[in-house]
């Protein structure tokens, strides 16, 4: 088999997985989505009611066969009807996805842009000033938790310098969750890049292309360089997984209406179509972007030394 | 510098741990005419809107902090040595199935899986525990995997099979005592990020009870007095952070 067939098949396997456990977990949820159905839409409580959407809903089928058929309505795009909107899920998601995406992936891609040359500094000059400064940032925001670090820049960018506008509903309320991102991804992937890069110096081959009379940086660059951006791809995949992971949060103190937000609003309600179909997109989400990760290090052949 | 620091590890988690069985006042005690006290010796950190002592809500706060810590490293330590051990000494396709299951979980973020959890089952620190901790069960397999694998090839685990030592004999004896600090240590440099991660998680308030202080709720709180009282969001802020810097320092030095 060929790579790309060979991820695209591991990809989509490990989508299957995922949507199996998400679905029997939430399944499992204590409360009777019935119950909570009628509440929700002002339904008369009768036998009537209750047995027709136990029919409607399957519940009184087989736990596979129910998933089977989510599965194909799923696949179909019917995502339900949300409990707490009473709109169907997919439009809704569809509507909120283009923000949670542009802020996730512009802080993604801003920091492999940075890090390359802020890690090539950092090891260019071991314990020079941008070693130190990187090496103190990364402490710093692997320890500051992002929310606590967007209130605080909230109130001294906000409040006390009035340089930014907060809560703002046009683009400029992006920045601060996209610099946050960024900013965590940059920290350790700039290390991870710098890592890589010392770890060549320390090769025979570095030394003989030092005698050759390349210069460090040189060397540095033509050397190392595929060595540790290899490494740094592989780090990209844990930062993808923990921006997307943070969204949520990110969202709800900066007021912006993406998944995540909607998410945790419909979480109260015990709003379990929704509850799936996040879990299903964040999945789906990570998945491309492994698969890219998987390609592009393909692409890049085998380790170098 | 390495035992300042795990002296001071100690110190912290030791006073999380006070905040289970005393704190300086009742943190659910409302006086209202006591709003927003600035520091004070009776109050050493003030009052919040409703005049409870914040202090007090930290330190029950750090004891659900290290309740949650207990549970994900449990659960990371246990998990990640079964499958790890297993799929290193299963040689085939049982091996192989349990790798790719453990590659196909680090996909999906701790935070998802938890919030996921806390949608079904309600969120408490146990619940959220079990959950970052079921979470983190497949990267540590994996890692568990690489480490056992190592293990198996050392000549004195060779000799040992050499002399007759069976399967379950080599495992208990030689694989996994010398496995455990290493694969402790790994899971010990994530910790800081389960601190953070259980902070993000209370603070999107899911089923939030305000009885139970979480610093991540209290952050969520806080946050509306950001213009008036921002002293109050650094207590909790502070709290997390120092708490999540002095576990990421202990474990970076291994």
């Amino acid at each position: 088999m060929t790579l790309p067939a060979r991820i695209t098949l591991r990809t989509v396997t490990s989508l299957l997985v995922i949507s199996l456990l998400a679905f029997a977990v939430i399944s499992a949820m204590p409360s009777d989505p019935v119950a909570i159905a009628i509440r929700a839409w002002n339904l008369p409580s009768d036998g009537a009611t209750v047995a027709g959407l136990r029919a409607q809903w399957e519940l009184d089928r087989p736990f596979i066969e129910r998933y089977g058929s989510w599965l194909a309505r799923f696949v179909r795009g019917d995502w339900g009807i949300s409990f707490r909107t009473g709109e169907p899920v997919l439009a809704e998601f569809l509507q909120r996805l283009p923000l949670t995406m542009t802020m996730a992936l512009s802080g993604l891609a801003l920091a492999p842009l940075l890090a390359v040359p802020l890690g090539f500094f950092a090891a260019l000059r071991p314990s020079g000033l941008i070693d130190r400064a990187t090496r103190g940032l990364a402490v710093f925001i692997q320890a500051v938790p992002s929310i606590w670090l967007g209130l605080i820049l909230l109130y001294v960018l906000g409040v006390q310098l009035r340089w930014i506008r907060p809560f703002t509903r046009d683009w400029t309320g992006l920045i601060l969750p996209v610099a946050l991102i960024a900013l965590h991804s940059l920290a350790v992937l700039t290390r991870v890049y710098r890592r890589d890069l010392l770890e060549v110096t320390r090769q025979p081959f570095f030394r003989t292309a030092l005698a050759k009379g390349l210069t460090r940086s040189a060397a540095l660059w033509r050397h190392g360089h595929a060595h540790a951006l290899y490494a740094m791809i592989s780090a990209f995949r844990a930062e993808a997984s923990w921006a997307v992971g943070s969204t949520a949060a990110l969202e709800v103190l900066f007021g912006l209406p993406g998944i995540g937000q909607f998410l945790v609003e419909s979480i109260a309600a015990r709003d379990y179509p929704v509850l799936q179909a996040y879990v299903m997109v964040v999945a789906a989400w990570l998945l491309v972007l492994n698969a890219g990760v998987a390609l592009c290090l393909g692409w890049l052949g085998p380790r170098p030394a | 510098m390495r035992r300042t620091v795990s002296t001071l590890a100690l110190l912290l988690i030791g006073l999380m741990l006070i905040g289970a069985v005393w704190q300086p006042h009742d943190p659910d005690a409302i006086d209202l005419s006591l709003r927003f006290a600035p520091p004070s010796l009776d109050h050493w950190l003030g009052t919040d809107q409703l005049g409870r002592d914040v202090l007090a809500r930290l330190m029950i706060g750090g004891w659900r902090t290290v309740a949650v810590l207990g549970c994900v490293a449990a659960i990371g330590m246990v998990g990640g040595t079964v499958f790890g051990v297993a799929a290193a000494m299963l040689e085939g396709w049982r091996g192989a199935l349990i790798l790719r299951a453990g590659e196909m979980f680090i996909v999906v973020p701790t935070l998802v899986v938890a919030l996921t959890a806390a949608a079904v089952f309600g969120l408490n620190p146990v619940t959220a525990g079990v959950a970052m901790g079921l979470a983190g069960i497949g990267p540590y397999t994996l890692f568990a995997h690489a480490l056992a694998r190592r293990l198996l090839a050392e000549p004195f685990v060779q000799a040992a099979r050499a002399m007759g030592v069976g399967g379950s004999g080599l495992v208990v004896r030689h694989v996994v005592p010398n496995m455990a600090p290493v694969l402790f240590a790994h899971i010990g440099a994530n910790a800081g990020l389960a601190v953070t991660a259980y902070a993000a998680l209370a603070f999107l308030g899911l089923g939030a009870d305000p009885s139970r202080p979480d610093w991540g709720a209290m952050l969520f709180e806080y946050r509306m007095f950001l213009f008036d009282h921002p002293l109050l969001m650094v207590w909790p802020g502070l709290a997390i952070a120092m708490v999540s810097a002095t576990l990421n320092a202990v474990f970076d030095a291994h």
